[in-house]
């Protein structure tokens, strides 16, 4: 029973950063990925509106966290520098979505660049304050040591993988005679991808074993299982496998990241009062099933070509300021 | 005022709050018109029913964008500027939270992807099953955080013990009146606020002479039938709640004697700027209440005298609806978070208690950056609703593909 509410947790987390480093991932890239409009208008149509799926993983985990597990807060935002990381990366979050909800209601090239800067700016922001947050935590609440700098660099080039691999799927286009130059360079971006975070993992791992670079770690044994379950993850593609694998070895390799922060760190989880778990679980079980059924049928979804019309995409048919 | 931090943050609370809500009570208030608006549609297998639901589901969306924003950063704010709430209350005021971010917002928000995803990619029941569920985790969210701010205002159900609230009664926590009350306030405040945007665009094109399909004189009476049901319910739900007014509640002297309190009271004072501010919010919703009260019964006079949606000074009143809602959510919103003051917790912990130790620069930034960007972010949206709310059904951000004479990417070939 003590169990439930931890796994819970691990779930949420998880789940946000698999799910959700698609998105965000795959934002940080698009200059890259994206030189012309219509694949820009693609790419927007790859994130939006599967998004609003993603980030309810986390802000689940908020919510599990301010409920069921408070004095974990004290971990997670004690002392200036991690409450100054989470309180740029809300930042960061609240941008990346205003430039995709607000992009396509528009139509001038000002306005799609400034919302286009917001997305890519924001999930920029979102990646490394992620990764701080993780260098940071694994740092005894320091976010700029080296050794939580190496950590940062490696979540940064993770969430980056993962939203190449998401590319390489998601910005083929729909008919056969647009071009899918984006897709492409996605999926060759991957192995170099797959190489930087190894890099920069490696550098972390070694980090940890060198005194005063800030590496805080209450349970080393149990975060160099971990680290070598993400290195493994990223070592498969760095090599010369292709895109197609990098899907599932990204999801791994980032989802292993928090599983390495809870295992690492000896983390205050007692359990709830009995009251407090019986209120949250009886109000949430019957929801399950509505959880899972949206969940499965908005990736059901995905599995088709990227739409070219509708709310995210569609924009209005006068120009601005008539 | 950059030199204190708890003045800072409960400024920059009060201002996400309000701005969150106001957003929030437009989604309360269309998401039912907007339901119901579809399931017509469907059961007349109605095209033109479909184009005003593509319309109002429209400004639906871009609405809901700001209170999806405005209500993660609330919710990150609560978490890191007010930790000494989350460090005593955690498991009870807490609890409620995170169910409605699981059971609510999760499936919400869901559900919502697919509804926009689903237009024309799935079956028409399915697609309006998704809006059902969108409009009932809508209002379970509202309730939920309802309890949570009601144990605020009259903590119930839970015992304090080593100094932190242990939660030993459910049901207690759940049937609290301050939060049934404001729920139900909010429920049906909610269908005033909905009817009075859906008058006042209906109003605003009847007058320019543009009515495609009679979609804006039929919307212009189902909104007037709204603001005249929500009525009398608003004012009643939300005066009940002034019986709890000056009684102790059930859980007082758990973390204070009544000594303490009124020492804690007294030096506050009766006269301080937040109840001076609270005072000026009741103030504010009555005046509005009464002056919606008014502009509807001329509004009903109007339709029996046979003049609704033709009589064009009606209509240009009829326009200016929607501000009095807003007025009135606003402050009645100030009211109740500044009657409750000093306390966050009544009788069991101070504001100033409950703000998390931080730098006047820490506070300063944060401040100035969310601030700042939903300074942004709030007109930007506003704007936008007007503008699609003027530009009417033909350039609404649902519109469907064929009223663009779009080449459809994958026609349906007939059998």
């Amino acid at each position: 029973m003590d169990l439930l509410p931890v796994l819970l947790l691990t779930v949420l987390i998880v789940g946000y950063f698999v799910l959700a480093g698609c998105d965000i991932g795959l934002g940080m890239a698009a200059p890259r990925l994206a030189r012309t409009p219509a694949e820009r208008r693609r790419l927007v149509s790859a994130i939006a509106p599967y998004f609003l799926g993603t980030e309810v993983w986390l802000v689940a985990a908020i919510g599990v966290v301010a409920g069921l597990f408070p004095a974990l807060k004290g971990v997670l935002f004690g002392g200036g520098g991690m409450w100054a990381v989470f309180t740029v990366l809300a930042f960061g979050w609240i941008m990346r979505d205003a430039g995709l909800w607000a992009r396509a209601r528009v139509d001038t090239d000002r306005w799609r660049s400034a919302c286009d800067a917001a997305l890519v700016g924001g999930s920029w922001t979102l990646a490394v304050c992620w990764g701080l947050a993780v260098g940071g935590l694994l740092s005894g609440g320091r976010p700029l040591t080296p050794f939580a700098l190496a950590c940062a660099a490696a979540v940064v080039a993770l969430f980056l993988l993962r939203g190449a691999a998401f590319g390489a799927e998601r910005l083929v286009p729909a008919g056969p005679s647009a071009s899918a130059a984006g897709a492409d360079e996605a999926a060759r971006l991957t192995r170099l991808l797959a190489r930087t975070a190894l890099g920069a993992g490696l550098l972390a791992a070694v980090l940890a074993a060198v005194p005063f670079t800030g590496a805080d770690l209450g349970r080393p044994w149990f975060a160099l299982a971990a680290a070598a379950a993400v290195l493994a993850a990223v070592g498969a593609t760095s090599g010369v496998s292709g895109p197609h694998l990098s899907r599932h070895t990204s999801a791994l390799a980032l989802g292993a990241v928090p599983v390495l922060v809870g295992t690492a760190l000896v983390l205050p989880l007692d359990p709830a009062p009995p009251g407090t778990l019986v209120l949250v679980g009886a109000a949430v079980v019957p929801l399950l099933p509505l959880m899972v059924v949206g969940q499965v049928a908005l990736y059901r979804m995905l599995r088709r070509p990227a739409p070219d019309h509708g709310f995210f995409v569609t924009p209005p048919p006068v120009p601005a300021g008539r | 005022m950059f030199e204190d931090p708890l003045l800072l943050a409960r400024v920059q609370f009060a201002l996400t709050a309000a701005t969150h809500y106001m957003f929030v009570a437009f989604t309360l208030g269309m998401a039912p018109y907007v339901l119901f608006g579809q399931l017509r549609a469907l059961l007349r297998v109605d095209s033109t029913g479909m184009r005003a639901v593509r319309f109002w589901g429209g400004l639906y969306l871009v609405n809901y964008a700001m209170g999806i924003l405005s209500g993660l950063v609330m919710e990150l704010q609560l978490t890191l500027n007010w930790s000494g709430l989350h460090d005593m209350f955690g498991y009870a005021f807490g609890a409620p939270l995170a169910i409605e971010t699981m059971a609510a917002f999760f499936v919400e928000s869901t559900f919502l992807g697919l509804w926009i995803f689903g237009w024309d990619r799935m079956g028409r029941w399915a697609h309006w099953s998704c809006f059902l569920v969108v409009t009932l985790t809508a209002y379970l969210s509202a309730y939920w955080v309802m309890v949570s701010n009601g144990l605020l205002k009259w903590p119930a159900g839970f015992s304090v013990r080593d100094g932190a609230a242990v939660l030993d009664d459910p049901a207690a926590l759940m049937a609290n009146p301050s939060a049934t009350l404001a729920f139900a306030h909010i429920c049906v405040s909610a269908l005033l606020m909905g009817g009075a945007v859906v008058m006042a665009v209906s109003a605003y094109h009847l007058r320019r002479r543009r009515d495609p399909d009679g979609l804006f004189a039929r919307a212009l009476r189902t909104g007037t039938v709204l603001v005249l049901v929500g009525l009398v319910p608003t004012v009643v739900t939300g005066g009940t709640q002034f019986v709890m007014y000056g009684q102790e509640p059930p859980t007082s002297g758990q973390s204070y004697t009544p000594a303490e309190i009124e020492g804690i009271e007294s030096a506050y004072g009766d006269t301080s700027t937040a109840h001076l501010i609270g005072i000026s919010g009741d103030l504010l919703m009555m005046l509005s209440w009464a002056v919606m009260a008014l502009l509807g019964l001329v509004t009903a006079l109007v339709w029996m005298a046979g003049g609704l949606g033709r009589w064009r000074w009606h209509l240009r009143v009829a326009a200016v609806m929607p501000l009095f809602p807003y007025a009135a959510s606003v402050g009645g919103w100030v009211f109740r978070e500044t009657e409750r003051q000093p306390w966050t917790v009544r009788h069991h912990l101070t504001t100033a208690d409950a703000l998390t130790e931080m730098s006047p620069l820490a506070a300063g930034a944060s401040f100035t950056l969310f601030t700042a960007a939903f300074a942004v972010l709030g007109i930007t949206t506003a704007w936008l609703l007007v503008r699609f709310a003027r530009l009417g059904p033909d350039a609404g951000p649902l519109r469907a593909p064929e009223a663009d004479g779009d080449e459809r990417r994958d026609p349906v070939t007939p059998l």
